[in-house]
């Protein structure tokens, strides 16, 4: 073999910022002088991946594109299942979308491959470092293995396999005490039989030599225990003679080792093992195989190997080939390891999710572990089929982001999952658990917390109902910081009747206490706003007719102009004729009405006629100030209309004894001195008629 | 749609930012080596804001065609909410108007490049939504949440204000543009535009409300253009993609150039959400500005919420410069050069557009 003879040192230690580590390997000078050597820095983050702020939001951004298209794909293949009438709304090429939408989200979390580290293949050098871990990325495949490919779940224990060697087993468990604390894994006591491979002589005649390859072997990492087992004694030229029997065997079972079906596509170079894409041809080679592992077993040459250890250690290894429990349990060390080697050599036709949970449950009672990193928990939640135990770890575990789009894939089968996802939940105000997450994570999208963002987000995806949470949300809180014309801008968004009518109100109030010329028009401006007549809401319809009425009584106000204030006087009977009205604004507006002083009306008196004198006096005397019922030339409302005023009047009277009345916030004796002036202006009219 | 019967593609440089880009601006060539962008940016990591200059280098290499390069920054005491930028005696001047109230008056030094501020005030409380420098001075006219109108000025290194208005939060402002050195326009809540004679008291000399946006529930106007040689037409862009033209001379109704207020027959319109800024789109109308009669608007370009840069012009077809899947925060039309258009986007990154 090219490279025996050659010596490597492999060093670790820790890199300078302390988060990272340095791998040092060295070769001694080989033949042609050259020393050869590399060092590989291996960044930890801060022990599980962390990614920073910007990375973060970088992915935010980035995997919004994919997002939009898969929402795009299933929208237009909702439709057309519509149109066409199938039961299942999703055909073949759904998978393909959602497998492209993994892919792509994959590629965006990053995660660099390592440069190879040693170019000439050392075989004492038995581990490799592959990848930089990352957390994220580590869920997102996990996720992806189980819920994105759902035409290879007959691959699915090897893609398993895959995806702990890549990230769980092989690259950070011995750097990271929260994976498994000081409880040794598979890959720990790899990492030492490979320090103490140098001084070893014999080394077949060592127990350990024979437990790293069982280890090696129960995880299915063929390669490493073929390796191993290369390195046994009767390989050496000189043995060779000596011990051929004892070498045949070795080699029989590496053979046997090599040639193991595995339910694959394919496998990545330098790893062993016979790939076969149908279940059905993997049945039959396997049961192949099996055959000649038990034909090994049972052979005649067993008896004539007088290398003890070799002679068990070998039949060890055919007894894991052959599935024994014992032996597996007790060739791996962390619960996931055992829980590998069962899929591998006990269940080999296992499709999905099947009995995967309570396989891993008595993997963990046969190796209890203390607290479970949270790859480890989110993998139970898998195995678990338990949606909510997902979510629950994609959101404590990696936040927002995560949880939105690995929805997609949680939903993307199952409409179950489906169901469970789009209910409306009354203890979420209403609203999904797929709206929920998406509203955080919008906010996580937002550059400012209330705004724009949140609300074109919640157009693009769809969700009405919290946009108009949202809108009224932020309508309240800028009406509540005085901002009212903004207020009613976000309200209206919301097409929030209820508090616009409110507002309406309150407007009436303030509106009808202070009519001073610079407030009212102030005032203006946002009774304006709060829309045209089109508008079904009643009380603004009213405001704007109030809005006319008080204007014109601004007028009067202003100068006496008795157009104005027959203007006035009509808009009041059209403001007291008109349904929309509240009833509550009745009182208020007859009071405002005469509410003018007396400062226009000198008149009182000089008029002909000494009853309408008398009448007036009657309204002088009873502090009414009506000047609109009062009015100093003619009276402005003839007998009817002043009538209509008078029974309205009448009419809330009545209604004020209802429980449900709401008190105008008029002095006590308004209705008493309206009523007086009311009667005083029919006096007139009837005189004037 | 499209670039449809254009001789060159459209070259679009995007490149990504470590901030927030709420505004942007080019910034008139110091010396004729330079190409020069003002930014407002603001970090979220820090919660820090500042205004920015950087040069633009544009580089021969296909994969890094453009690079913005930082070449000064003043630090700003909070998030900037708007930006105007004049020539004050051919010396770059920028106003910065902030979510704390503040207007700040920035100088661009032309050797060296350095921004300084030249003045600053505590003129409305809360947000400033818009501010307009005036053509070749130091004259500003700010509009805020608040519901104030302010004629901001520079004495003794100190800005301080007149108010115009005080809507006293009723009612509320988004834009604000001078038409002349006497004369302004503001825009805001109800897809309302106001006129203003600075010379006349007594509020707006013409008042613009938008009902004729039946069917929307309401609307606020973003940003308005008023094109120096036709001061009688305010450009207004604001909410669902509504662009519309006020006329002066016809003040009754407004001619809409997109927006899901044009009804039907246009329902088309590729604008849908939240129109941020509108301007007059020189280049567009440097080709043929003799052939247009004044009653027709000019062409306008529009950037918006759903990521849509396009040129709107009167009865005919938007043209899409840009469709991103983010928001397009702002964009500017360099002066001097106007098939060059840059643009701030809301996934922290600046897109540079050099058009055929």
């Amino acid at each position: 073999m090219p490279g025996l003879g050659l010596r490597s040192l492999a060093y670790l230690s820790l890199g300078p910022a302390g988060n990272s580590l340095r791998v040092s390997v060295f070769r001694k000078p080989s033949d042609d002088g050259e020393a050869g050597g590399k060092v590989v820095e291996v960044k930890l983050g801060d022990g599980d991946g962390k990614i920073g702020d910007a990375q973060w939001r970088r992915i935010a951004y980035c995997s919004v594109t994919p997002f939009a298209l898969l929402q795009s794909r299933k929208n237009s293949m909702l439709a057309m299942s519509r149109v066409s009438a199938s039961s299942s709304p999703y055909g073949a090429e759904w998978w393909d979308y959602v497998k492209e939408y993994s892919r792509e989200i994959n590629v965006l979390l990053g995660g660099q491959k390592l440069p190879p580290s040693s170019v000439i293949e050392d075989p004492r050098i038995v581990l490799k470092k592959v990848e930089e871990p990352n957390c994220l990325k580590a869920a997102w495949e996990l996720m992806e293995i189980f819920y994105a490919d759902k035409q290879t779940q007959a691959w699915t224990p090897e893609r398993l396999l895959d995806w702990l060697a890549r990230y769980f087993l092989f690259s950070w468990q011995d750097y990271n005490s929260l994976l498994s604390g000081p409880q040794p894994t598979v890959h720990s006591k790899l990492v030492n039989f490979e320090k103490e491979l140098a001084g070893l002589q014999t080394i077949e005649e060592d127990a350990k030599y024979w437990e790293a390859i069982s280890s090696a072997l129960a995880l299915g990492w063929l390669d490493i225990a073929v390796k191993i087992l290369h390195l046994h004694g009767s390989y050496q030229l000189d043995q060779l003679g000596s011990r051929e029997l004892e070498n045949g065997l070795v080699e029989a079972v590496a053979v046997l080792i090599s040639k193991m079906p595995r339910m694959r596509p394919e496998l990545s170079p330098g790893k062993l093992g016979e790939c076969y894409k149908t279940k059905p041809d993997f049945i039959k080679a396997w049961e192949t195989w099996r055959a000649q592992i038990t034909k090994l077993d049972c052979s005649a040459f067993w008896v004539e190997c007088d290398h003890r250890q070799t002679r068990e250690g070998l039949k060890n290894l055919l007894q894991i080939m052959l599935g024994n429990a014992n032996i597996l349990c007790s060739a791996t060390c962390h619960w996931i390891e055992l829980h590998v080697s069962h899929l591998l050599y006990i269940r080999p036709f296992t499709m999905g999710l099947e009995s995967m949970y309570s396989l891993a449950q008595k993997c963990m009672q046969l190796k209890p572990m203390s607290s479970p990193h949270k790859l480890m928990r989110l993998l139970i939640g898998i195995v678990g089929e338990n949606i909510e135990v997902v979510l629950a770890e994609c959101s404590r575990s990696f936040g927002p982001w995560m949880v939105v789009h690995a929805v997609e894939l949680l939903t993307a089968g199952s409409t179950q999952a489906d169901i469970l996802l789009h209910e409306e939940r009354f203890n979420l105000g209403g609203i999904s658990m797929v709206e929920l997450h998406r509203l955080v994570y919008a906010q996580f999208l937002s550059s400012h917390a209330l705004t724009w963002q949140n609300i074109e987000i919640c157009r693009l995806y769809e969700l009405d109902n919290v946009r108009s949470k949202i809108t009224k949300i932020a309508g309240v809180h800028q009406w509540k910081h005085g901002k009212k014309g903004f207020g009613v801008f976000w309200l209206q968004q919301a097409s929030d009747e209820v508090r616009l009518n409110r507002i309406a109100q309150q407007l009436f109030d303030f509106v009808g206490k202070s009519i001073s010329d610079e407030s009212f028009k102030q005032w203006e401006g946002l009774i304006e706003l709060l829309g045209s007549e089109t508008r079904t809401a009643g009380g603004l319809e009213f405001l704007h007719k109030y809005r006319d009425f008080k204007r014109s009584l601004q007028q009067v106000h202003d100068g006496i102009a008795t157009n104005a204030a027959k203007k006035a006087a009509e808009s009041l009977i059209l403001l007291m004729k008109n349904p929309s009205t509240p009833h509550r604004f009745w009182l208020p507006l007859l009071y405002d009405s005469e509410d003018f002083g007396f400062s226009l009306c000198p008149g009182y008196g000089l008029e002909s006629s000494a009853l309408r004198t008398i009448l007036c006096h009657i309204g002088t005397f009873c502090k009414s100030k009506l000047k609109l019922f009062n009015w100093q030339e003619c009276p402005l409302l003839n007998a009817s209309q002043t009538n209509l005023l008078l029974n309205k009047l009448q009419e809330l009277s009545m209604a004020r004894l209802q429980p449900d009345f709401i008190e105008a916030d008029l002095p006590p004796q308004a209705l008493s001195s309206v009523r007086l002036a009311l009667a005083t202006n029919l006096g007139c009219a009837i005189l004037e008629e | 749609m499209a670039m449809n019967g254009t001789p060159h593609p459209l070259l679009v440089h995007r490149l990504p930012q470590p901030n927030y880009i709420d505004f942007v601006r080019w910034v008139p060539p110091l010396s004729a080596l330079d190409r020069l962008v003002a930014a407002a940016v603001f970090d979220s990591s820090s919660s820090t804001s500042a205004l920015q200059i950087l040069s633009l280098t544009q580089t021969q290499t296909q994969t890094h065609p453009a690079d913005l390069t930082l070449q000064s920054s003043w630090p700003s005491p909070s998030r900037i909410t708007a930006l105007s930028l004049s020539l004050l005696r051919h010396k770059p001047l920028l106003a910065a108007a902030t979510a704390d109230g503040s207007i700040h008056l920035i100088a661009a030094d032309p050797v060296d490049l350095g921004v300084d501020s030249v003045g600053s005030g505590a003129i409305h409380a809360g947000p400033v939504s818009g501010i307009d420098l005036v053509e070749g001075g130091s004259e500003i006219v700010s509009v805020g949440d608040d519901g104030r109108v302010n004629l901001v000025s520079l004495s003794e290194s100190r800005l301080s204000h007149r108010r115009v208005f005080d809507g006293n939060g009723l009612v509320g402002f988004a834009a604000a543009k001078w038409a002349s050195p006497a004369e302004f326009a503001t825009g805001g809540l109800g897809f309302g535009v106001q006129c203003v004679d600075n010379r006349k008291p007594g509020g707006p000399v013409s008042q613009f409300r938008g009902n004729w946006a039946r069917g929307t529930s309401s609307g606020i106007v973003h940003s308005i253009d008023i094109h120096p040689s036709r001061k009688h037409t305010v450009i207004a862009g604001g909410s669902s993609g509504t662009v519309f033209a006020w006329d002066l001379r016809w003040q009754q109704q407004p001619i809409i150039l997109s927006g899901v207020a044009t009804g039907e027959a246009q329902a088309h319109s590729p604008l849908e959400s939240e129109v941020w800024e509108v301007r007059y789109d020189n280049y567009m109308h440097s080709l043929n500005i003799g052939n247009i009669s004044s009653s027709r608007i000019l062409p306008v370009m529009t950037c918006s919420e759903d990521g849509i840069l396009a040129v709107v012009e009167q009865d005919e077809e938007p043209i899409e410069l840009l469709a991103e899947p983010c928001a397009i925060n702002s964009f500017d039309i360099d002066g001097q050069n106007p098939s060059d258009v840059i643009c701030s986007l809301e996934w922290e990154s600046i897109a540079i557009l050099s058009r055929p």
